[in-house]
C-alpha cells in the first residue's frame, strides 16, 4: 500500500518566502501520488502549528510526513517528538532543508531558489515513501565509570560520580594523584595552595567504598563501547612496601647513583630515582621511578622493604562509560626562543613558581639574587597560523598572581610584564588592578613586533617597542626572564589514540558541538572534561569534569540504553568477506562472523554510528544503511534529477 | 632606545603625586580634556612617561603647563589613577627641575624646610627691627626699599637663570631650530597669556575660576604696584589710599575663597593641597590682609602704637619675596607663560 504523506513547507518569518515562492512549491506537489495533504505555514515549529500537525495525523491516518524547513539539526527531535505525539512511528518523518540548502544559498536567484526546493521537497517525498517503522536498539549499560586522569578535573569527576552511587575506577598514571594543581603553591583567585586543594579532595575519595583509586597505572586495551566498555589496565609496582618509613627510605636515597630532574619542579632542582612525596602528594607512600631506575640493586641492600624483583599487574575493568580528564602539558620554548635553553637567565612560568615557593626571604637563582624580573606572555600560545593560535587562558592572571607573590615575598623586586594586551578576564580582574597598584610595569608589543630578550657581557636586557608609549623602543636590564609558557596537549596521546578521540586543530581532545554539547565526544559513551579538552583555569576545569560526570551518569543511570537504529546491514548472501568494510570503518564496528561456515561481515549495531564509509567500498553492494539505503538513495537522485 | 626606570615613579610621589601606576592606559582621560588635541596629547602621555620613568623625554616637554587642571581627568579614570593631579605633580617637579639652586625641590619634599625656611625668615626681619630699634620710621623705609630690592635681585639671581634653564631643556636639548626674529613674532602670546591666561577658559566650567584668577592676577599687581610705586602706606593721596583699600580688599576675599575651597575640598583641583599650595594661598591672603591692616593703622593713627602689625607684614612679605615667588607655585604663573610662549615658538618654526 502508497504512504499516506502530509507535506508541511515552512516560510521561517521571511527567511525562507522571502527568496522562495512557498506556495508555488505547495503546488507543485499537491499532486504527487502519495500526497494526501499539503501546507504552508509561518513557522513549522510553533507550539500552534506542530499542535496542527498532530491532529492532522490522526485526523487524515498519515503514515508519513514531510516537513520542509530549516536545518534538521534545528528542529529533527521536535518533529520526531510531534510524530510520536501522534501515535507515528518516528522514523517515518523526512526532513528537506529548504533554508540553509534554497532559500539562504540563493538569495540572489528567487526563481532559482524555488525550483531547487522544489526538488529538494519531492527527494524528500520519494524518501519518505520508503521510509519504515524502526525501534531503537536497547543495550545493557554497566552502573561504573572509569575516570582516567586524576588531576583536579579527574578528582571532583570521581567525586560527584560517586556521590550519585556510581562505581568509580579513577585511573592514574603517576604514582602520586593531584595532576598539576599538586604542583603548585598559592593559586589563584582564592589564594589556596594547590596542597590544600588536592589534599581536601583526597580526603574526601579516600573514605568511599564505590571509588578504586588505581596509581601508577594504565590503560592499555579497550574493547566494547557504549554501556560495557572493557578496559585492560597496567599497574607499575612501586617497589617499596607502605612499612617503609622516613629514615629508611633516607638511607636508600642516600644510595641511590641514578639523580635525575625533578619533573616535580620542572627541573629546577634534581631528585633521586628513588623518592618520597610532597605534602600534596597521596597516596602516601614512597616509590621508584621506573624509567629512570637502572635495578643495580643499591637501595634493596640498605632497606628490607624494597623489592625490585616485584612485576607489572594486568586487571581487566568493564565500566558504562569513560570520562577522559588526562590534562595538560606546559608548553616547552623551543632552544634559543626568548634566549630559552641558551640564556641561564630565562625560565618558565612554572619554574618561576616553583622558584617562588622553594625560595626562602630571598629570591636567589643560580646563585644570583633576583631583583628586576621581566615576563615575557603568550609564549606558545596566539602564534599565529603556523603554531598554536590558541590564548591558553590561564597564564596572564596565573603570571601577575605570581609576579605579586613575589613582590610580597621578597624585597626590592620590579616587575616588567612584556604583555601582548591583558587577558585578566572575569573576577581575575582585580589581580591586575592590585598588581598596577603595586607598581608594576606592563609594556604592550604588537603581533609583529614581539619583545626580544638579548645579553651583553652577561648582563640580560629586554625591549620592545612599547605600543602605549607611541612604539618607541623601550629596554630595561633583567635579573631573571620568565616565558609565560602556555599550555599544550598531552605530549604522550597514547590513551587518546587508543580511543580514537577527534582531535580539534589545536590538537586538544574534541568535543561534538562547543556551545551545546561541550563534554561528549564523537565516541558514544566517553566524555572529556578539564584541560585535555582545552586550556582552562582551575575552576573551569572543575565545571567542565562536573558536567561530564553528569553526562556520564545520565548514559548508565538507567541501565539501559538506546541507540539510533540507523546502522547498516549485511546481506550474508552477497557479502564475500573481503574485508574492504572492516578496514574503513573508523569505530571499528565491523567484524569477521561466520554465516554457516562461509566467512562474513558482522556488525556490532552499538559501536556502528551510521556514518556509510562502508557502503561505498564493498564490491558486491552487500551493505546497506538503514534509512540511507541504495534504493532511498537513488529514488531520491531520480527526485532531484526530474525535470520540472 | 630609552631605558625604563621604575625609580623615577617613585620619586614623583615625594612631589604629590599618588596611585598613577594604576592606569591600565584606555585613554579616558585624554579623550576627555579640553585642552588636548592631536598633536599634543595629555595627560595620558604623561602618566605613561611618569610610569616609566621617561624623565628626559618630560623635561623636554611643555605638556604639564598646558594643563590647567580642572580635574575632569581624574573625575572619569576609571583606575582613580589621578591623572590631574599627576600633571600637578609634573608640574612641581619640573619647576625643581628649572631651579639651579635646588631649593624648590627641597620645599616640594620636605614640610620641615619649608617651615625652617619660613621660621627663618621671620627671624631675619624681627632681628632686623630689633637692631633698628623697632623705629616706625626707619622701618617702614627700608620696608619700602626691600620690597623693590628682593623683587629685582630675586629675578636676576633665580628666575632669570630659570627661565634660560627652561628654555635650553624645552628648546636647545631637544634641538627644536627656532629662527631668532620668531622670538619677536610670538612674544604677543607670552603677555596675552601671562595677564589672562586665556588658556584656561578652555576647560569646562571654568569661567568662574578664570574670572577670579583674572582678577587676582591684576589685583596682586596693581597692589604691588600701588605700594612700591606709588609708596601707598606714605601717600596722602586720596585716591592712591582708596585704590590700595580696594585692591587689598580683593586680593583678601578671593584668596579667602581660594583657601575655604581648599577646605572643603570641593573641586578635584582643590582636592589634593599639598604644603606648597597652602603656602601659595595663605601667603597671598595674609598679603592682602595684612596690607590692609597697615593701612587701616596707619589712618586711625594706631600704627605708632600697634607697630607689630607692621612687623607682622613685613614678616608675609618677606617670606613672600624670599620663599613663594622665586621657589614655590608663584614661579608656576611664569612658567606657564613662557610656557605657552615657547609652544608658540615652536608651533611656528615647524
Ligand atoms: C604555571 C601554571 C599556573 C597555574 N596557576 C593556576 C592558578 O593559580 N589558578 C587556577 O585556577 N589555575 C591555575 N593553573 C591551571 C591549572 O593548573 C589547571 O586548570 C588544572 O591543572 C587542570 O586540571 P586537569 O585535571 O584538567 O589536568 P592536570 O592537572 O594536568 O591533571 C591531569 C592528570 O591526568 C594524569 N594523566 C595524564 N595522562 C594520563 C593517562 N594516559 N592515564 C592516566 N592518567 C593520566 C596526569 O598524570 C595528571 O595527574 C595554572 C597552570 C599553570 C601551567
Ligand atoms: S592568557 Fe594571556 S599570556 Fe596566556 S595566552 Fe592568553 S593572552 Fe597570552
Ligand atoms: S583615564 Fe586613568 S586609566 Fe585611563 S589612561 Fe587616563 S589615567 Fe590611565
Amino acid at each position: 500500500m502508497d504512504k499516506r504523506l502530509g507535506v508541511y513547507i515552512c516560510h521561517c518569518g521571511g527567511n525562507i518566502s522571502d527568496y522562495v515562492d512557498v506556495e508555488k512549491v505547495r503546488e507543485a506537489i499537491e499532486n504527487d501520488g502519495c500526497v494526501l495533504m499539503s501546507k504552508t505555514t509561518q513557522f513549522a515549529c510553533s507550539d500552534s502549528n506542530q499542535k496542527e500537525m498532530v491532529l492532522d495525523i490522526q485526523e487524515q491516518n498519515l503514515s508519513g510526513i514531510v516537513v520542509a524547513s530549516c536545518s534538521p539539526k534545528l528542529h529533527l527531535n521536535t518533529f520526531r517528538q510531534v510524530s510520536e505525539r501522534a501515535d507515528l512511528n518516528k522514523y517515518n518523518y523526512v526532513h528537506a532543508n529548504i533554508r540553509e540548502q534554497a532559500s539562504w544559498a540563493h538569495s540572489d536567484d528567487k526563481k532559482g531558489a524555488t525550483e531547487k526546493t522544489i526538488l529538494l521537497v519531492k527527494a524528500a517525498i520519494a524518501k519518505a515513501r520508503l521510509a519504515e517503522s524502526l525501534t531503537p536498539n536497547k543495550i545493557m549499560a554497566i552502573n561504573a565509570v572509569a575516570v582516567i586522569g586524576g588531576g583536579v578535573a579527574g578528582l571532583k569527576a570521581a567525586i560527584s560520580l560517586s556521590d550519585k552511587n556510581t562505581q568509580v575506577v579513577l585511573i592514574e598514571r603517576e604514582p602520586f594523584i593531584g595532576g598539576r594543581v599538586g604542583q603548585w603553591g598559592e593559586m589563584f583567585t582564592t589564594n589556596q595552595t594547590g596542597n590544600e586543594l588536592i589534599s581536601s579532595l583526597y580526603a574526601q575519595l579516600v573514605t568511599r567504598k564505590n571509588v578504586q583509586i588505581y596509581t601508577n597505572s594504565e590503560v592499555v586495551s579497550y574493547s566494547g563501547s557504549i554501556g560495557d566498555f572493557s578496559l585492560k589496565i597496567e599497574t607499575t609496582p612501586r617497589y617499596i612496601s607502605q612499612d617503609c618509613d622516613a629514615k629508611e627510605l633516607q638511607k636508600a636515597m642516600d644510595v641511590c647513583p641514578v639523580v635525575v630532574p625533578d619533573p616535580f619542579t620542572f627541573g629546577i632542582t634534581n631528585r633521586k630515582a628513588i623518592y618520597g612525596f610532597a605534602a600534596s602528594q597521596y597516596p602516601k607512600q614512597a616509590t621508584i621511578d621506573d624509567a629512570a631506575c637502572t635495578h643495580c640493586g643499591a637501595c634493596e641492600k640498605v632497606s628490607k622493604n624494597i623489592d625490585l624483583s616485584l612485576q607489572k599487574e594486568m586487571v581487566e575493568l568493564h565500566v558504562g562509560s569513560v570520562l577522559m580528564a588526562t590534562g595538560f602539558d606546559p608548553y616547552t620554548p623551543e632552544n634559543g626562543e626568548f634566549g630559552y635553553a641558551e640564556n641561564e637567565s630565562v625560565i618558565t612560568l612554572p619554574q618561576f613558581k616553583k622558584l617562588i615557593d622553594n625560595s626562602e626571604s630571598k629570591l636567589i637563582y643560580k646563585g644570583k639574587e633576583i631583583k628586576n624580573i621581566a615576563y615575557i606572555y603568550c609564549v606558545g600560545s596566539r602564534q599565529g597560523d603556523e603554531g598554536n593560535s590558541y590564548c591558553s587562558r590561564y597564564c596572564c592572571t596565573s603570571t601577575i598572581h605570581s609576579a605579586i607573590i613575589a613582590k610580597k615575598k621578597f624585597k626590592n623586586i620590579h616587575n616588567f610584564h612584556f604583555n601582548r594586551g591583558i587577558r585578566t578576564y572575569g573576577k581575575q580582574e582585580v589581580l591586575y588592578a592590585e598588581s598596577l597598584k603595586l607598581g608594576d610595569l606592563y609594556l604592550q608589543a604588537t603581533d609583529d613586533s614581539p619583545a626580544e630578550v638579548y645579553s651583553e657581557n652577561g648582563r640580560t636586557w629586554v625591549k620592545v617597542n612599547d605600543i602605549l608609549t607611541e612604539s618607541k623602543e623601550m629596554q630595561v636590564e633583567v635579573d631573571l626572564v620568565v616565558l609565560v609558557t602556555g599550555m599544550v596537549p598531552r605530549s604522550d596521546k597514547k590513551v587518546s589514540t587508543l580511543f580514537k578521540l577527534p582531535k580539534g586543530r589545536d590538537r586538544f581532545l574534541n568535543e561534538i558541538h562547543m556551545k551545546l554539547r561541550p563534554v561528549e565526544t564523537a565516541i558514544d559513551g566517553i566524555t572529556i572534561a578539564g584541560t585535555c579538552q582545552s586550556p582552562k583555569n582551575v575552576a573551569e576545569s572543575v565545571n567542565s569534569s562536573l558536567s561530564a560526570a553528569t553526562k556520564a551518569f545520565s548514559y548508565i543511570s538507567k541501565g539501559e540504553l538506546e541507540t539510533e537504529p540507523i546502522v547498516v546491514e549485511i546481506d550474508a548472501v552477497k557479502c564475500t568477506w573481503c574485508n574492504e568494510c572492516s578496514t574503513a570503518c573508523p569505530f571499528d564496528a565491523i567484524t569477521q562472523g561466520l554465516d554457516g561456515d562461509r566467512k562474513i561481515a558482522v556488525v556490532n549495531t552499538t559501536v556502528c554510528k551510521g556514518c556509510g564509509m562502508c557502503t561505498p567500498v564493498c564490491p558486491t553492494d552487500a551493505i546497506d544503511l538503514v534509512t540511507f539505503s541504495s534504493k532511498e538513495i537513488m529514488n531520491m537522485i531520480d527526485a532531484l534529477t526530474e525535470q520540472i | 632606545m630609552a631605558n625604563i626606570n621604575p625609580k623615577f615613579g617613585e620619586k614623583l610621589k615625594e612631589y604629590g603625586a599618588e596611585n598613577f601606576n594604576a592606569c591600565y592606559n584606555c585613554g579616558t582621560c585624554t579623550a576627555v580634556c579640553s585642552l588636548s588635541t592631536p598633536e599634543d596629547s595629555f595627560p595620558r602621555n604623561m602618566v605613561r612617561c611618569s610610569t616609566l620613568g621617561q624623565d628626559q623625554e618630560i623635561e623636554a616637554s611643555l605638556k604639564p603647563w598646558l594643563c590647567y587642571y580642572c580635574g575632569e581627568c581624574s573625575l572619569h579614570c576609571p583606575q582613580d589613577a589621578n591623572p590631574g593631579e599627576l600633571m600637578m605633580s609634573l608640574r612641581r617637579w619640573l619647576t625643581a627641575k628649572y631651579d639651579w639652586t635646588g631649593f624648590s625641590g627641597l620645599l616640594y619634599k620636605s614640610l620641615a624646610v619649608t617651615l625652617i625656611s619660613l621660621i627663618v625668615v621671620a627671624l631675619g626681619v624681627v632681628g632686623f627691627a630689633y637692631q633698628q630699634n623697632f623705629e616706625l620710621e626707619s622701618l617702614m623705609h627700608y620696608g619700602h626699599y626691600f620690597e623693590m630690592i628682593a623683587i629685582g635681585s630675586v629675578f636676576a639671581v633665580v628666575l632669570v637663570p630659570n627661565i634660560i634653564r627652561m628654555w635650553y631643556f624645552v628648546i636647545i636639548k631637544p634641538k627644536k631650530k627656532v629662527a631668532f626674529a620668531t622670538y619677536f613674532k610670538a612674544s604677543g602670546d607670552f603677555f596675552v597669556h601671562m595677564f589672562t591666561q586665556k588658556r584656561s577658559l578652555g576647560c569646562d566650567d571654568n569661567q568662574v575660576r578664570w574670572f577670579e584668577h583674572l582678577i587676582l592676577v591684576f589685583g596682586y599687581l596693581a597692589l604691588l604696584f600701588t605700594t612700591v610705586f606709588l609708596d601707598w602706606f606714605d601717600s596722602k593721596n586720596l585716591f592712591v589710599i582708596a585704590l590700595g583699600y580696594i585692591e587689598s580688599i580683593a586680593v583678601f576675599v578671593i584668596t579667602a575663597d581660594f583657601v575655604n575651597s581648599r577646605l572643603k575640598k570641593q573641586k578635584a583641583v582643590s582636592t589634593h593641597s599639598q604644603p606648597s599650595d597652602w603656602l601659595f594661598v595663605v601667603g597671598l591672603l595674609l598679603m592682602g590682609f595684612t596690607a590692609f591692616l597697615v593701612r587701616l593703622a596707619i589712618d586711625m593713627n594706631m600704627i605708632q602704637s600697634q607697630l607689630w602689625i607692621f612687623i607682622v607684614h613685613l614678616i608675609v612679605l618677606a617670606q613672600w619675596a624670599l620663599i613663594v615667588v622665586p621657589f614655590g607655585k608663584w614661579t608656576h604663573f611664569l612658567y606657564r607663560s613662557f610656557a605657552m610662549y615657547f609652544a608658540k615658538l615652536i608651533e611656528l618654526s615647524k
